[in-house]
């Protein structure tokens, strides 16, 4: 097991960030997802990950390369996981390292200890990147993903959810509402924080550029 | 409805801009702009629209007042104990949240800038604000670049209640006379937004925003006899729309019970005009489209501070509070908007805090000139219609300086200078040099005097 490393909070902010800048739609990606593995099997997947893969020295895009090879249709040259994996070097965060590369393990394992039932769909493999190295790696550092069943199972539904399944044997609203219950950033008060202000951003501008807000209301004076 | 596009902006002009076009920015039905609206409001409503001589109505739009909104906001917000809850609403805006523990009281808030605004405004709007109630609100303001904020549509309708009790300070009764227009809100411009409402808190009183511009009419006589058939019972505008109302023509017709100037500096000279003329109160309100109005005046004395949510301190160049008494820049500490709740706002605009009578006052108040340029054919263009293109052409920051032969320089700060330069050209019909800038700063410190003439 790799020692607990808590994520200080500048750099879990800065990888928070970032993930919110991917602007992800957790909604869609709700309502996309489709029947997939069980939960049980990614999560023992994920604690039987090889060492050699949470090796802050190994280069991620070098494990990409081995990992998402064209004979897999996963091809790392993909602008998308080429470009959210620099950025996840770029934050010389481990735990954004070791989070990208949990995700890189469990593609991998599939050739080394057999296919998920049902296969997982990889077309948007730097969704399902992002959102462990840079959303979940910023407030659970991935040795408890490994370490703790909780943190495990959260890891394991997460990458699932933007791999566009759920759980087997789990409807949407029943997975939603298990993945909402662990969820660790809505427990961390600051970060839950900085995802709240990103939403209502988001919002103030939808509200603002609607045809209807634009309208306006009538005005008296000059100011 | 009757957004008649009887002068609908030319395709082949080369000044005209999309959005003015008509109709352009309609989303709703009359029931969703009045929700109480009567039959009775609906029909004077349609009889302003449809008026023979109406201008072409550029836009529609109303005060989207429920019966709960339209009783609120006939009265003015409680002022007492405000300032306490507004500071406790700003420590929870995601502007201070990294730092609401230091924010103890109002000294310690940073000072902010439009700036600030133009960069994020959703860090100064509540994460519980009733978004609901937000509408577009836009501003040219001090430096150039549009800013875009929420509009509360109950505080943007309480300012008319407001200009109704600035009237009954001068001795005004001002009541709902469904014969005449309640209130004309004019601007003179080459492209604005005209339309016609009704006001739900005033009885459904029609009022009518409307360009003095006579390019807007169907002729120079229609503008006439518009205004002398509808009687406004109030104008407000800008001391450049206002002056138009000195037309004998409307001088011999028009009866305002007041007349409200804002937006720039009214000058004496005019206001004694406009005072002769109609024999009415001439108001003088100094505000700023983020913090809402903030002081007026209905003198040539100091504004003095207007008894709701603001309040007003006077800072040195470095920012710190200047001694009583002294000149400097004008902060506001504004909470009319419950969407934008605003602490220690930079106006950019000085002036030095006075008493006046008990009540606190801005004397000597700068940074509103209303400059007017000359067009080589002799007529004067108002400088919103060289900011409507600056911004169009994506400027963040210009000055324009006339000098007294003529002679037209612009420094604009980014933007497409080509696209200025062909818009400010046909606007004055001269020629005009543009030189580019790449930052604010290079116009120089403070609120940039963005629009000199000297011709």
């Amino acid at each position: 097991m790799a020692d607990r490393m808590e994520p200080d909070i500048e750099s879990a902010e800065q990888l928070l960030q970032r993930w919110l800048d991917c602007g992800d739609d957790v909604d869609a990606a709700w309502q996309r997802a489709v029947p997939g593995p069980p939960v049980d099997v990614v999560g023992s997947r994920l604690s039987s990950i090889p060492k050699s893969f949470l090796d802050d020295r190994v280069s991620l895009l070098a494990l990409a390369g081995d990992v998402l090879g064209a004979d897999r249709g996963r091809t790392p040259a993909s602008t998308e996981v080429v470009q959210l994996l620099s950025d996840v070097t770029e934050t010389r965060s481990s735990a954004a390292r070791r989070g990208a590369a949990i995700a890189l393990w469990l593609w991998a394992s599939e050739d080394l200890l057999g296919a998920f039932a049902p296969r997982l769909e990889t077309a948007h493999a730097a969704r399902t990147l992002a959102a462990l190295a840079l959303r979940l790696a910023a407030v659970v550092d991935p040795s408890e993903w490994i370490s703790d069943a909780e943190r495990r199972d959260e890891a394991a539904r997460t990458f699932l959810l933007w791999s566009g399944a759920l759980p087997a044997g789990e409807d949407r609203e029943t997975a939603r509402s298990l993945l909402d219950m662990r969820d660790s950033l809505q427990r961390n008060g600051a970060l839950a924080a900085a995802a709240a202000e990103h939403a209502h951003r988001l919002e103030v501008t939808r509200a603002l550029n609607d045809a209807r807000a634009r309208e306006a209301a009538a005005r008296y004076t000059h100011e | 409805m009757s957004v008649n596009g009887i002068n609908a902006p030319d395709p082949d002009d080369p000044l005209a801009i999309a959005e003015y076009t008509p109709g352009g920015q309609t989303a709703l039905v009359d029931a969703e702009r009045w929700p109480t609206l009567s039959p009775e409001g609906a029909r004077r409503l349609e009889t302003l629209r449809s008026h023979p001589d109406a201008p072409a109505w550029v836009h529609a739009t109303g005060d989207r007042l429920s019966a709960e909104a339209v009783r609120r906001v006939r009265r003015p917000l409680p002022t007492a104990g405000w300032i306490d809850e507004h500071l406790d609403t700003a420590r929870r805006l995601p502007a201070y949240r990294r730092r609401a523990a230091e924010l103890r009281s109002l000294q310690d808030f940073p000072l902010i800038t439009r700036d600030d605004l133009v960069d994020d405004v959703s860090a100064f709007v509540p994460l519980d604000a009733d978004l609901a109630r937000a509408v577009h609100g836009s501003s040219s303001g001090s430096t150039g670049r549009a800013l875009l904020i929420p509009d509360d549509i109950e505080d943007t309708a309480r300012t008319f209640h407001l200009m109704i009790a600035l009237a009954a300070e001068q001795g005004v009764v001002w009541e709902p006379d469904h014969t005449r227009l309640a209130l004309a809100h004019v601007v003179k411009q080459r492209q604005a937004f005209t339309y016609a409402s009704v006001i739900s808190s005033f009885d459904q009183a029609t009022m009518a925003r409307l360009n003095l511009d006579r390019r807007g009419w169907r002729s120079p006589d229609a503008r006439t006899r518009f205004l002398v058939d509808q009687n406004p019972q109030a104008f407000s505008g800008s001391p450049t729309s206002l002056a138009e109302l000195l037309d004998a023509e409307l001088v011999a017709a028009l009866r305002p019970l007041a007349i409200f100037s804002g937006a720039m500096a009214l000058s004496s000279a005019l206001r004694h005009d406009l005072e002769r003329a109609y024999g009415c109160p001439v108001i003088d309100i100094y505000g700023l489209h983020e913090t809402r109005p903030i002081a007026s005046r209905a003198d040539d004395g100091p504004f003095v501070v207007l008894d709701r949510r603001v309040h007003v301190e006077i800072v040195d160049e470095r920012g710190r509070p200047a001694p009583p008494g002294a000149h400097g820049e004008i902060v506001v500490t504004a909470g009319e908007n419950s969407l934008l709740p605003l602490v220690r706002y930079r106006t950019g605009d000085f002036g030095r805090l006075v008493d006046v009578g008990g009540r606190l006052a801005i004397a000597d108040l700068e940074g509103r000139e209303a400059t007017t340029f000359l067009a080589a054919d002799g007529s004067r263009v108002p400088c919103v219609d060289l900011t409507q293109h600056l911004q169009a052409a994506g400027a963040h920051g210009w000055s324009v300086i006339q000098d007294a032969t003529g002679r037209v320089e612009a420094t604009i700060v980014r933007g497409d200078s080509a696209q200025v330069t062909a818009a400010l050209e046909a606007l004055l019909g001269r020629t005009v040099e543009v030189q580019q800038r790449p930052s604010l700063s290079d116009l120089g410190d403070g609120k940039p005097r963005r629009y000199v003439s000297r011709a």
